[in-house]
């Protein structure tokens, strides 16, 4: 039963890189060699994780640590360092060396004018913005960017599955969000442009927040713009409505490391991570962290354990 | 910062910004209103109980405890926790600003009264004076000067705080900050700041004219003696 489970872990691991590969993925076909050292890094000291100053991402960092322990390299995590303006020079400058990201907010931080919003065009652009010594591997099946839910009711008493079918009901539902999807292109703005999408309303709360998601739990609006790891989405049966024109950039995690410390033994540890970690795992994992208050580090733990990634 | 102090005069002078929905005279007239309603409402509230327990000497450790109490409430927690109970609608808004306005009021109110010399009640009730000509014929007039300061404190601190209107998809001036900083417009963020100021000192001298007005026939001083 185990080893079934492993083998399963095995598969779904593999299919990542394939899927970057899919995309154009140029970086997975680095670190395909077996023996360490093949990306021209080495992992012998140890790697220092860093983590921005939110919940998932320190959840992210201690589940790299777990991930990279099981492949026998030495892991520590620094959680809560601050907002991307300050882990990105930190890892640039060699303070931490492994950093869980978002392929496209990323991407925006390093070119703002970036249009690409597909996986593998994203991560394409990632390898070529990135500055030199750090390296974007192969992202994770999971995904924490805007989505657009409605409730299961709303969905069926107005036939709606994605963005087009909103389309069809222009003028009649109430949009909410935080107060710049009103002029933003992942939001009113783009939804308009590229759907030809209006609203009855614009309601401005929060990002996925309790306002929000508590006006669209009462009906006070009819479509909320939230994140797709929230575990509220799943607990309430929300649907997220599909994005056919790829409107909203994708969002995958992505380890950054610094190229100094890639070898074989990290991109294989991450990339087996990253197939067996979906946005609806990473939801539960956010839901015993910030509603049961779990230490991030022991759900890390318990999860890699469970999914064959500990050390054994 | 000289560039950003000439796009904030720009901001505030364009004849585009004033009008239309979003426009700085809508923003401003809904701003007022919520600010005006949420302190009558909360005068209303406060006042009675003020003269009350000002009257009666009685309840006061009490009310002065609850009114602390309801200032030290964080308005921005009390206006989520009513939005999850009530929806969105004006509730929130109304809720926290009258719970922010309200212990002001009682307390400046309890103050002037406590603030009666005894004799003068005393020398009421020996006339003859029943309990509530004695409230409305001697106390409350010499009451009044701090009632009114209360009313004023009050008025600013709501005038200033009604910006979380926003904060709940509504209107009001608190909508440029809160666009602003969503949409990093600081020119939008200075701007709305500049004008929630500029309302709350108006407000407060137009209050202080009124309180100069009322009171002119006064001496200096209103001593019974």
């Amino acid at each position: 039963m185990n080893r079934r489970k492993l083998l399963g872990g095995l598969l779904v691991g593999a299919s990542v890189p394939a899927l970057a590969a899919c995309g154009g993925g140029i970086t997975s076909l680095k670190g395909d060699g077996g023996s360490g050292g093949s990306g021209g890094g080495s992992s012998a000291g140890g790697l220092v994780i860093g983590t921005a100053n939110f919940t998932e991402n320190q959840l992210l960092g201690y589940l790299y640590a777990e991930a990279l322990r099981g492949a026998g390299v030495k892991a520590s995590v620094r959680p809560n360092l601050g907002s991307r303006e300050i882990v990105i020079p930190a890892l640039q400058q060699g303070d931490i060396d492994l950093l869980p990201e978002y392929q496209g907010n990323l991407l925006l931080h390093f070119d703002d004018k970036a249009a690409q919003t597909e996986a593998g065009d994203l991560q394409n652009a990632l390898t070529v913005a990135l500055p030199s010594g750090l390296e974007a591997l192969p992202y994770a099946a999971a995904e924490d960017k805007d989505v657009f839910c409605v409730t299961s009711g709303t969905a069926r008493k107005y036939g709606l599955r994605s963005f087009t079918d909103l389309a069809a009901r222009n003028g009649e539902l109430v949009f909410g969000g935080p107060a710049e999807d009103k002029k933003r292109v992942v939001g009113l703005v783009g939804l308009k442009d590229r759907y030809g999408v209006t609203f009855k309303g614009f309601k401005a709360l929060d990002a996925s927040g309790p306002l929000v998601k508590g006006a669209l739990k009462k009906g006070d609006v009819d479509v909320a713009n939230l994140f797709s790891t929230d575990p509220d989405i799943e607990a309430n049966n929300w649907v997220v409505l599909a994005d056919p024109k790829a409107l909203i950039p994708a969002q995958h995690i992505v380890p950054v490391v610094r190229a100094a410390k890639a070898d074989a033994k990290v991109r294989k540890a991450l990339a087996r991570l990253g197939g067996a970690l979906t946005t609806r795992e990473l939801a539960r994992l956010n839901k015993l962290v910030s509603n049961d208050k779990k230490d991030p580090d022991e759900v890390a733990a318990d999860w890699a354990k469970d999914h064959g990634l500990a050390k054994r | 910062m000289i560039e950003l102090l000439r796009d904030l005069v720009r901001w505030l002078t364009s004849g585009s910004q004033w009008s239309g929905p979003d426009g700085i005279a809508t923003r401003l007239l809904e701003h007022l209103q919520y600010s005006l309603l949420a302190t009558l409402v909360a005068a209303a509230l406060a006042l009675p109980v003020g003269l009350l327990i000002g009257h009666t000497g009685r309840g006061a450790f009490l009310a002065i405890n609850l009114s602390g109490f309801g200032r030290a409430l964080p308005t921005v927690g009390l206006v989520t926790l009513v939005f999850l109970a009530s929806g969105l609608s004006m509730w929130p808004v109304y809720v926290s600003l009258v719970a922010l306005a309200v212990p002001v009021i009682v307390t400046n109110t309890y103050a002037g009264m406590a603030a009666v010399d005894p004799e003068v009640r005393d020398a009421a009730r020996g006339q003859g004076m029943r309990w509530y000509q004695v409230l409305f014929q001697v106390e409350l007039p010499l009451a009044l000067p701090l009632i009114m300061t209360g009313l004023r404190l009050a008025c600013v601190q709501v005038v200033a705080t009604a910006t979380i209107a926003a904060y709940v998809s509504f209107g009001g001036l608190g909508r440029y900050v809160f666009d602003g900083l969503a949409q990093r417009d600081l020119v939008q963020v200075l701007g709305g700041a500049v004008l929630v100021a500029v309302l709350a000192i108006a407000l407060d001298l137009a209050l202080a004219e009124v309180q100069r007005l009322l009171f002119r026939n006064r001496p200096p001083r209103a001593h019974a003696h």
